[in-house]
């Protein structure tokens, strides 16, 4: 009986031993290139979004074709929120991955850049994680704009796959039943919205359920870049905020506010509890019932899949009765990084040279909806067909609304900006009072 | 004068005149046991106390999880910020849990009483409605709060229908006001079963000769409750009041799925406030600041959870002796 009782008690420890080894031991699975002979593996990381993976995993077949002595190995995460860091910040901390993907941007850069303000990325990119890839031929297949996205202190550091564009989606079917034209003027658009709600058809769709007032960045940013950053005197708004040339209460700015206000009494009732994930398909716009959905073009693709019968045509949401004034807002995304201390520099180069060639880079922009980031190139998928002459085009949004700095007050953290505009369309706050909230808690570099 | 010696005899009967004390336990559960425990010390010094100590010490950093990034110690500039630069936020939070926190202990216990008057038979109906109220625990934090993000979508979802019937239209969980009562009652929804259960041991453990007694001296539905009931449960209320109290300081997972987790529609609780500084809603983590505010929070359970348990046992030595 003693020696049983001990023996249990002997084998349930070693038991647990074995099993906290064993759960230990897994997650340093070695990506190191090797295997059979001449061969190696390129370790490509990044988030789940479905057609860029679908996209991802087409490139990787035909990379492994074209270059048989490399097998590609993609990793992905959830979504890019914390799954999707801890695994890059794994990746920097150990190298194990060779191509890094981010979609946070990495210029503007902070003013006085350090580890307390700068973003992950920026922050790898400002220290040495990321190999600069500056002199690489397929750099010239890239538009300026895309570079200097990515480019610090002369270095290119990141490739840029292409940009999200901010603007309305539109139910062309609903447009020609009541013989209505896409408004270049904010006048015409007020127009527009009256006569839809007069024949009973909800005018404007969007969702802030989930996610909160940030997503009224489909409004707040097209009115800035409308009504304010034609004014900007050194024609980047964004710096000369930082930089204290422009100010919050610039009239500019209150006007945009006072016609957000008008804008977003066109939107559905309670739009701030639907839930966010509707506007990519199952929400009221997809469904029929809106003309018009709030949007960025990633979420096109899904609204087609949601329902292919779906006429959608895009344009800017027009805040500023200068015609030429109106435009979409783009926002870079995704960027691929190649690690420093990558152990497959070379293949991580080669795949990167495949995919910016002209029919793979095709290929890529017309399965995930991006708009291109190349200096020429012909795309057919729905996205570039829906967004038509305005595909790619638009006004940068770094180059417009600013980085806010951790020592900012409470209403200009990035967190809590958006909460003062939610209040300005609620009609809880004036756009004056919002404005002089924000400059005074806005800290300008010195 | 020499002294007699001490022969064998003589030691044989010492010692049966000293004769050993009874054991408890056996030599083999002696070990059993404190193997058993030396094992759960040490899990709960790694994954408890480590983590806590590990917590304040980073409070005086300003870590943050950057791959390549150094770490520098501080001081006490996370907990400087708490109410200089980040007051605002800090105070509402802290508002926002006391709100929370009372709402849901009384909420709670409250219905885990009343549930538990009705479940603590022994009829088959009275074992279903046990099973039945005990399955939104097992459910979990994300599929309860997926349902309940479903149910009060403001487009299609069934709550929009109810309340419209008493011309009632609302944003709901993206509603100031609304969304913080939506987030205390799913929350006292999911957690009422534990203390229902906790709640029907009480209740067995009531010698029915007590209410016997009150019967034949005709006391009342009510007086019998308030007379016999509740001070005899004054063990279970103890337990289910502490432990709703301490949930609800700490929750900050169901707020998350329900809301978002940010700072809009008054629903950000100081347990939420940490998790959002310390892991970004933003791109960057300040997780240095995030521990800064857990110890502060810390702080806020034991400054309002000690007087609350010393009262109550209190309250149970006065009922009960």
């Amino acid at each position: 009986m003693l020696v049983n009782k001990r023996s249990l008690l002997t084998g349930l420890l070693a038991v647990a031993v074995a099993a906290a080894a064993a759960a230990c031991s897994s997650g340093g699975s070695s990506n190191a290139s090797g295997g059979g002979s001449g061969s190696s593996t390129l370790k490509i990381i990044t988030w789940v979004n479905p057609p860029t993976i679908t996209a991802f995993k087409q490139i990787d077949a035909e990379f492994e074709k074209a270059n048989p002595g490399i097998k590609v190995t993609l990793q992905t995460a959830a979504n890019v929120n914390g799954p999707y860091k801890t695994l890059a910040q794994q990746a920097v901390n150990s190298g194990s991955a060779d191509i890094i993907t981010y979609n946070f941007p990495f210029q503007p850069l902070p003013p006085n850049p350090s580890q307390s303000n700068e973003t992950p990325v920026q922050y790898w990119g400002t220290n040495g994680a990321f190999l600069s890839l500056s002199g690489q031929s397929f750099l010239s297949d890239y538009t300026p704009t895309a570079l200097a996205s990515q480019t610090y202190q002369g270095k290119t550091y990141g490739l840029l796959s292409g940009v999200y564009q901010q603007g309305v989606f539109y139910n062309k079917a609903i447009f020609a039943q009541y013989h209505l034209s896409v408004p270049t003027t904010y006048n015409e658009f007020i127009a527009l919205c009256k006569t839809l709600q007069s024949h009973g058809v909800q005018p404007l769709y969007t969702a802030l359920g989930g996610v909160g007032p940030v997503y009224l960045q489909f409004i707040y940013n097209e009115a800035m870049a409308d009504l304010w950053t034609p004014t900007a005197p050194g024609g980047n708004l964004a710096s000369d905020l930082i930089h204290g040339t422009v100010k919050w209460t610039d009239p500019a700015f209150v006007q945009a506010m006072t016609e957000e206000k008008t804008v977003a009494s066109y939107l559905e009732p309670n739009y701030t509890g639907i839930p966010w994930q509707d506007m990519a398909g199952g929400g009221e716009f997809t469904s029929g019932k809106a003309a018009m959905q709030l949007d960025g073009t990633w979420d096109m693709a899904s609204d087609h899949l949601a329902n292919p019968k779906l006429q959608i045509g895009f344009f800017p949401l027009p805040f500023s009765n200068v015609a030429a004034d109106n435009q979409p807002i783009v926002q870079p995304d995704l960027a691929f990084y190649v690690l420093s201390h990558a152990q497959n520099q070379a293949a991580a180069l080669k795949w990167l040279k495949f995919f910016s060639t002209p029919s793979i880079y095709a290929q890529y922009v017309n399965t995930t909806g991006i708009s291109s980031a190349q200096t020429s190139g012909t795309f057919n998928g729905f996205s570039a067909s829906a967004i038509g002459s305005w595909f790619g085009k638009g006004v940068n949004v770094n180059n417009m609304m600013p980085v806010m700095s951790p020592s900012n007050g409470p209403n200009d953290q990035t967190a809590t900006w958006p909460n003062l505009q939610l209040q300005v369309i609620q009609g809880k706050l004036s756009p004056a009072k919002a404005a002089a909230e924000y400059q005074a808690d806005w800290k300008t570099a010195s | 004068m020499t002294k007699a010696p001490v022969t064998t005899g003589d030691a044989v009967r010492g010692k049966a005149r000293r004769a050993r004390p009874a054991r408890l336990l056996s030599r083999t559960s002696k070990i059993t046991m404190w193997g058993g425990l030396a094992l759960a010390l040490v899990v709960y010094l790694l994954f408890g106390i480590g983590p806590m100590i590990g917590n304040v010490i980073i409070s005086f950093t300003d870590y943050t999880q950057l791959a390549w990034a150094t770490t520098h110690v501080v001081g006490f500039a996370n907990y400087a910020s708490m109410f200089t630069s980040q007051s605002t936020a800090f105070y509402q939070s802290i508002v926002t849990t006391v709100v929370f926190t009372l709402a849901v202990t009384l909420g709670q216990s409250a219905l885990g009483l009343l549930l538990a008057h009705k479940l603590v038979g022994d009829s088959k109906w009275a074992a279903v409605g046990r099973l039945l109220v005990f399955v939104p625990i097992a459910l979990g934090v994300t599929i309860v709060g997926l349902v309940w993000i479903m149910i009060f979508d403001p487009a299609q979802g069934p709550a929009t229908s109810f309340f419209g019937l008493f011309g009632v239209h609302s944003a709901f969980l993206g509603a100031d006001g609304w969304a913080l009562g939506i987030v205390i009652f799913v929350q006292i929804w999911q957690n009422a079963g534990f203390s229902t259960l906790v709640f029907i041991g009480g209740l067995r453990a009531i010698d029915p000769s007590l209410y016997e007694a009150g019967a034949m001296d005709g006391i009342g539905t009510w007086r019998r409750l308030r007379k016999i009931t509740f001070p005899l449960l004054a063990p279970s209320v103890t337990a289910n009041v502490m432990l709703a109290l301490v949930g609800a300081f700490t929750t900050y997972n169901l707020i998350y799925v329900l809301t978002g987790g940010g700072s809009s529609y008054g629903t950000q609780t100081l347990g939420m406030l940490a998790f959002n500084d310390a892991f970004g809603v933003n791109a960057e983590t300040n997780l240095g600041y995030g521990a800064a505010v857990t110890v502060a929070l810390f702080v806020m359970t034991l400054v309002v959870a000690t007087p609350v348990l010393i009262y109550l046992r209190g309250r149970e030595r006065r009922l009960l002796r």
